[in-house]
């Protein structure tokens, strides 16, 4: 069944003209893990934000999850995080992860067992009253991985959610994010531009060439699942690296 | 831990011994040796301290007004300003627009602002005393206003990158945006506004009292003693002054950290 459905989609950005998406289709099935990958430019971000009804295409249409974007986003479909963890300074660590409920008015007791079951799954269970700036910031983007999920959307949208990360923390978070996804079985668009990390999580990655932005190719990973982080320094690993890094045009 | 303990400590003792030095140097007319002064002119602290003893009731009467024109100032001037900086957030096509015309009654001296008020409240009530606090309070209150709303207006659109669209993506409207984002986004700059605020609401105060029909308060006091040559006196609420100064800024510190403690960091 098709989550999220691309249709020709295209952006030019008024301002300077600039052609940020040309012609994009593609399609996301349900439970699908998928990664938009490309350098700076290559519009994968825009893609996103068009998803997350965040931006207006110029052309070309988008549904997600049976109805329009904005449709999805008003019944709150998917769930969203950032290159940053945009958690609220003046908010606990409970209290963040609980701020979507309070905008839908999601009683109390609710908030608080449906956060604990968040902080269970996020480890963060003995930082529930921190504030954010005494986490690490790995940390805090789990905190954000946990917003997102709190309110259980189906889809996950991910915009270079470990780009800031250290190497160590960012393996780490890796391989939580997929523990995660095969217990919820979500549909996660996850954008990136690490290639190896693209490889080692999807189940399709979609790569972008910049200039103007558009989808150059689609690999099929067809590593096995569930993948320990040891499959990093398989054979079968390092040649899709490959595959997908041979499939970028004129970069 | 211990570092900022002692630091701390070095942040309060160490003026404090600048304050003793000076003082000593003062009562031993030291100071008046190096400054080519004379005990007429700039009292001896011992005098000072007599004069403060011997007129409670008096003191007590000036400051009374002064604390009041301030504090109704300050109080009227902050809400006027945070209303203002609240309509130039929601309407942002003529917000920053109309904010920097606020911005520029910074300009504007005390000394020529207080005569103007005080000439176009003439009217407002047959008492005297009335029609004064009226105008007196108008001025702290004008000061306070254009620092408040230019301060937190920041506070309410200087927000961190993402953090709308992260309520957007929730589907929380307009409302919800402004009180789950930017209203709490605003508090840390509501504090570092108040570090202007209450010192320009004292220093308006005891000006435009020099200006104000009614002879009375803290600052009027200090102008007529220092043209009657009460020098001894004229310091005495100098003093006065000084602490009204100090004590509003250690409550300011004292509800900054009541009410920000870890959750804004200033």
């Amino acid at each position: 069944m098709v989550e999220i459905s691309v249709n020709d989609v295209g952006m030019v950005y008024s301002r300077n003209e600039t052609v940020a998406l040309e012609g994009v289709t593609l399609d996301v099935e349900k439970g699908e893990f998928i990664s938009l990958l490309g350098p700076s430019g290559c519009g994968k971000t825009t893609l996103l934000r068009i998803i997350a009804n965040l931006l207006e295409p110029t052309s070309g249409t988008v549904t997600v999850a049976g109805g329009t974007p904005e449709q999805a986003r008003k019944n709150r479909k998917y769930g969203i995080v950032f290159q940053r963890p945009v958690l609220q300074s003046w908010r606990t660590v409970r209290k963040n992860i609980e701020l979507p409920l309070e905008i839908m008015h999601v009683p109390p007791e609710e908030r608080r067992a449906r956060s604990d079951a968040m902080l269970k799954m996020i480890r963060l269970r003995n930082f529930v009253d921190a504030y954010p700036d005494e986490l690490s910031g790995g940390m805090q983007q789990r905190v954000g991985i946990a917003r997102a999920l709190v309110i259980e959307p189906e889809i996950l949208l991910m915009d270079e959610p470990f780009s800031a990360l250290d190497e160590f923390t960012r393996e780490r978070l890796q391989g939580d994010l997929l523990s995660i996804w095969q217990e919820s079985k979500k549909t996660i668009v996850f954008v990136t531009h690490n290639i190896a990390e693209a490889v080692y999580l999807s189940d399709r990655v979609c790569v972008f060439s910049p200039r103007p932005g558009r989808l150059s190719a689609v690999v099929d990973v067809k590593l096995p699942r569930p993948r320990p982080p040891e499959i990093r320094d398989t054979a079968e690993f390092v040649e899709y690296v490959a595959r997908v890094r041979g499939s970028f045009e004129g970069i | 831990m211990e570092q900022s303990l002692r630091s701390r400590i070095g942040s309060v003792a160490l003026p404090a011994l600048f304050a003793v030095l000076l003082l000593f140097l003062w009562q031993t007319q030291l100071l008046h040796r190096m400054l080519g002064t004379d005990t007429f002119v700039l009292p001896l602290p011992r005098h000072i301290a007599q004069i403060l003893v011997d007129n409670p009731v008096k003191i007590a009467e000036n400051l009374r007004a002064t604390c009041s024109v301030m504090f109704s100032g300050l109080a009227i001037g902050c809400l006027l300003g945070y209303g203002i900086s609240v309509a130039a957030a929601l309407f942002p096509k003529w917000g920053s627009g109309g904010l920097r015309v606020i911005g520029a009654f910074n300009a504007v001296p005390i000394v020529a602002l207080a005569p103007v008020v005080i000439n176009l409240t003439r009217d407002a009530s047959d008492d005297v005393e009335v029609r004064s606090t009226i105008a007196k309070t108008i001025v702290v209150a004008l000061l306070c206003a254009v620092a408040m709303s230019i301060g937190a207006y920041r506070g309410l659109t200087d927000l961190q990158p993402f953090a709308e669209d992260l309520l957007k993506s929730y589907a929380a409207d307009r409302k919800t945006v402004f009180l789950k984002l930017r209203l709490p986004n605003s508090v840390p700059h509501i504090f570092i506004a108040l570090r202007v605020i209450v010192p320009t609401s004292v220093i308006s105060a005891l000006i435009t009292e020099y200006f104000a029909e009614h002879v009375i308060g803290i600052g009027r006091m200090i102008r007529d003693n220092i043209t009657l040559a009460q020098y001894a006196t004229a310091w005495a609420y100098i003093v006065v002054a000084c602490a009204l100064g100090i004590a509003s800024y250690a409550v300011l510190m004292l509800a900054q950290r009541l009410i920000c403690g870890r959750r804004w960091r200033i």
